[in-house]
């Protein structure tokens, strides 16, 4: 049984397009301290792309990548 | 600003100096004919917004570095010093310019702004002063380029949630493929955005005409050259040459990107493939009897926003008014003339810098939001990504109360199977 990832902020993405979700994370992600998880929700189905490719230039990491449907969430650790 | 980021700028701005930029930099003889050409200008009323104004910015410190007068008598040869404001007005000037090049029609002697706000973008990057947004897009496409067999996993199971929309609009045969990936040998590679919007209709549209088109892994957009960062431009281009040459396609189709298109056909350089934007492809196949539409589809008025780097700066202008035909009898052209077309105020990575400039652009938009509510006209059709985030924002705004589509999503939406 996977552990359950607590996150310490929650960005909801559903319906923007690209980049946005992008645009928003790596905003959001100054405004929780490093160490801390946020969770962004998005439909747009680039950003299964953009993400991983996101959180590798910037330092950060998906700590989890949940899919259901046209709902994705990303759990990302601020390293940065 | 210290000596050493100085003298990195100087070198920046020579390397730019090619004779075109030359004379753009000396030619201005300050006749104003371009005074009421920006948008920006015309619907702010700010004499930084003229283009005039905006190249003059440039141009004084071209008169400091590169002209014997700015050198020697800097005050007699209206020269300016690089320093920390003279970035300050750079910014400002580069980032309230959408490089539509409407003034450049204007203009007696075809001075190019969006050339001259290259270098100003180019010295804010040295600078490390320029937007970091559109840096941070631009670096994340890059990965992907280098990367591409890491992210390939999440970009098959993104398409693959869409492969039953793209049936709804177009059904076919129970052992083909909705949205083919990785056809080597395919005719047409087509580039999307990484969104569903983007790849759907355009699927039903391929399908519908029975094109041999395989899927790019890569989205459209160049945010090195929203930056005005040549490097990383090259670097997002290579992506996608590199993966048509690989595929051996014949034509590479950009969807309904204006940056994208513009700079895979003006910047690729000779290829063994050709060009073609989304909108002269569904041309072409109204044109060749490949797909039928219902003109029925749409009852309402339909005015068409030529996007600036797909009309102005790219020269399709009668595609898209070609596939009017086959969707309105009710269809109202802008005025003025499509040349003259007044940019939605979106352009220049003003979009992707998403809320932080979105009082601006709405600000700076109103010439736009007059022209379209002069046809009155309740569907605006458009032809790029940037242009319909721009003119749904302005909608909003207005309440102009009109509904703002992709001309390729009206296609799709009218195929008669």
């Amino acid at each position: 049984m996977s552990e359950e990832i607590k996150a310490d902020k929650v960005m909801d993405l559903k319906g923007l397009p690209c980049p946005m979700p992008i645009v928003k994370v790596s905003k959001g992600i100054k405004e929780v301290e490093v160490g801390q998880v946020i969770e962004a929700q998005t439909t747009d189905p680039g950003s299964l792309t953009d993400f991983p490719a996101w959180a590798r230039t910037s330092g950060n990491e998906i700590l989890k990548t949940d899919q259901d449907g046209e709902a994705i969430k990303f759990f990302i650790k601020r390293n940065a | 600003m210290d000596r050493e980021t100085a003298d990195n700028l100087i070198k920046l701005f020579q390397g730019k100096l090619n004779e075109a930029m030359r004379f753009y930099l000396e030619t201005c003889t300050r006749c104003g004919v371009c005074t009421k050409a920006c948008h920006v200008y015309a619907s702010m009323g700010h004499i930084k917004y003229i283009a005039a104004y905006r190249h003059e910015i440039v141009r004084r410190i071209y008169k400091k570095y590169f002209k014997r007068r700015g050198k020697l008598w800097p005050s007699v040869g209206e020269a300016k010093e690089l320093t920390d404001i003279a970035l300050e007005e750079l910014y400002e000037a580069a980032y309230s310019c959408t490089g539509c090049r409407r003034c450049m029609v204007y203009c007696p002697f075809g001075i190019d702004t969006q050339m001259l706000m290259s270098i100003a973008k180019l010295l804010l990057i040295g600078a490390n002063a320029e937007p970091e947004i559109l840096t941070m897009l631009a670096d994340t496409s890059i990965e992907k380029g280098k990367s591409m067999e890491v992210f390939k996993e999440g970009f098959l199971a993104g398409v693959k949630n869409l492969e039953a929309e793209v049936v709804k609009k177009w059904k076919i045969e129970a052992e083909e493929n909705p949205i083919p990936v990785e056809v080597e040998g395919a005719d047409l590679l087509y580039v999307a955005l990484a969104g569903a919007h983007s790849i759907i209709p355009a699927a039903a549209v391929f399908n519908a005409a029975g094109e041999n088109w395989t899927l790019s892994f890569f989205e459209a957009v160049n945010f090195g050259a929203f930056v005005g960062d040549p490097t990383k431009t090259k670097l997002i281009l290579d992506r996608i040459i590199n993966e048509a040459k690989g595929l051996k396609v014949k034509e590479v189709c950009i969807c309904e990107c204006g940056t994208a298109y513009r700079v895979m056909k003006q910047l690729s350089g000779s290829q063994p493939f050709k060009v073609s934007s989304i909108t002269e492809v569904h041309a072409r196949y109204l044109r060749e009897d490949r797909i039928r539409v219902d003109k029925l589809k749409f009852k309402e008025g339909i005015t068409y926003h030529d996007p600036c780097q797909i009309a102005r700066n790219g020269g399709v202008f009668d595609e898209p008014r070609f596939i009017l035909q086959y969707l309105t009898d009710d269809f109202r052209e802008m005025s003025p003339d499509p040349r003259y077309n007044w940019c939605c105020g979106g352009g220049g990575g003003l979009v992707a810098l998403g809320e932080d400039t979105l009082d601006f652009r709405m600000k700076s938009s109103k010439v736009k939001v007059s022209q379209v509510k002069e046809t009155g006209a309740t569907i605006l059709a458009t032809a790029c990504e940037n242009c319909h985030t721009q003119l749904s924002n302005l909608n909003d705004h207005y309440q102009m109360g009109v509904e703002v589509k992709f001309l390729s999503s009206m296609v799709a939406d009218a195929l008669v199977q």
